[in-house]
């Protein structure tokens, strides 16, 4: 896999990660503060929830990147053990604060908007349950990968974790489907929406503009551990 | 030799990933009573749950159902899900979206009679989203509002 | 119940985790790379 292979040395990556971190993440901001005001704003209330709807366009998208940058966590962790890419050890590590803050406020958002809605603020139902577990594992994973790393090991341990974690996501995905639950089942396939059309535009900006952003921290972060790693690889140098 | 130690890697990786599947396979099926939020009418039809046992039942609020008792804060109505129903009394607030033609999801135990006295209500609404002028007739009818 | 209330807190929640996930990040990376680009001129 040559292509991957450029991509494996941190200066390359560093050429192109520079001038694209600011442009992912203004666009991504743009975007999505433009749904959020649409969201607040431009739409209608619906007609058995009210103006609790507008929770959807924040929650949805916290939940896409909540187990979203799991994915990218099994992903990158998965290459790590196989092909060994220095660089997808460093993704997966750089994904995981920010995967674990979104999971974090679709599980906020969520309780928010069901007390108004179902009348409590949790409840032990099948998606909440495994959406919560999710966040635990992201915690897990953190410590771990700093364990790891603190004690020189090589990643690997962190990267089985990764991968194993991933088996969460399509148990989030299907609670709804396989159990009896309080949340309510999927609003949006691939092809189709039970969200009338009216109130689903606003979703597709903050969608598209969480991701974004999300992509600019996570470069961000990738950047900084970089130049860490160049600044301690220096002074062990200059301590020989 | 570099190319040996990647096959044996993506193999273990490979085996990893079986076996961690394998074993979230196997705890999904033992949990999979355990893990329903409420049993729904036709769950319990031939298989009633015994009186006096805190469970959840959840279906949908029948149209016409809701009374209120003479006290003025019993109510009294009907859960279906197409299947079966089953009659349920509570006593105290309801949430705002609990109405007719809408879910709901009542806690509580059965009397031995078959009927359920719920002691706590949640309302349960569906995937669909849609503006007040096109949810038609649905909802005009008795809010407890 | 006042639904506007869970509305606006809602937001702001959001706007508050993700910016105060982009300022930690941004804060960390500049750091990072000014100790990094210190070091280049030490030799």
């Amino acid at each position: 896999m040559p292509a991957l292979h450029a991509f494996a040395n941190p200066a390359r990556f560093l050429k192109i990660a520079r001038p694209l971190t600011p442009v992912l993440f203004w666009a991504g901001a743009a975007l999505a503060l433009f749904g959020a005001y649409s969201g607040l704003v431009l739409t209608p209330p619906d007609y058995l929830q009210k103006e609790t709807v507008r929770i959807l366009y924040i929650h949805v998208p916290s939940a896409w990147l909540g187990m979203g940058a799991w994915s990218g966590i099994a992903i990158s962790s998965l290459m790590y053990l196989v092909w060994r890419h220095p660089l997808s050890n460093l993704a997966a590590r750089a994904i995981a604060p920010a995967g674990a803050v979104f999971a974090a406020l679709c599980l906020i958002t969520g309780s928010i908007w069901g007390r108004p809605t179902w009348g409590t603020w949790w409840e032990w139902d099948g998606r909440l349950t495994s959406m919560l577990l999710l966040f635990f594992v992201y915690i897990a994973y953190i410590a771990l990968a700093r364990a790891d790393a603190d004690r020189g090991g090589d990643g690997r341990v962190p990267a089985l974790f990764g991968v194993a974690g991933s088996v969460l996501l399509p148990i989030i995905r299907y609670s709804v489907v396989w159990w009896n639950t309080l949340h309510q089942g999927q609003s949006i396939g691939l092809t189709s929406s039970t969200i009338d059309r009216s109130m689903i535009w606003p979703l597709f900006f903050t969608l598209g503009g969480f991701t974004l952003f999300f992509g600019g921290i996570v470069l961000m972060r990738m950047r900084a551990m970089l130049a860490a790693q160049k600044v301690e690889a220096r002074m062990r140098r200059m301590a020989q | 030799m570099a190319m040996k130690a990647k096959h044996q890697r993506l193999v273990l990786a490979a085996l990893a990933l079986v076996a961690v599947l394998g074993a979230a396979g196997l705890a999904l099926s033992a949990l999979k009573d355990q893990a329903a939020f409420f049993y729904a009418p036709g769950d319990l039809v031939g298989k009633p749950v015994p009186a006096d046992k805190h469970v959840r039942l959840g279906g949908m609020v029948q149209k016409g159902s809701i009374q209120r008792e003479a006290d003025g804060v019993s109510i009294r109505f009907v859960v279906e899900d197409g299947v079966s129903t089953v009659p349920v009394t509570f006593r105290g607030v309801t949430p705002d979206l609990f109405k007719e033609d809408s879910g709901v999801v009542a806690e509580g135990r059965f009397a031995p009679d078959g009927s359920f006295i719920a002691d706590n209500l949640l309302a349960k609404h569906d995937e669909r989203y849609m503006p007040p002028q096109l949810s038609g007739n649905q909802h005009i009818t008795q809010s407890l509002e | 119940m006042n639904h506007w209330a869970f509305v606006i807190a809602a937001y702001a929640v959001v706007l508050i985790g993700a910016g105060g996930l982009a300022v930690a990040s941004y804060l960390a990376m500049r750091k990072a790379e000014a100790a990094a680009d210190a070091m280049k001129g030490k030799k």
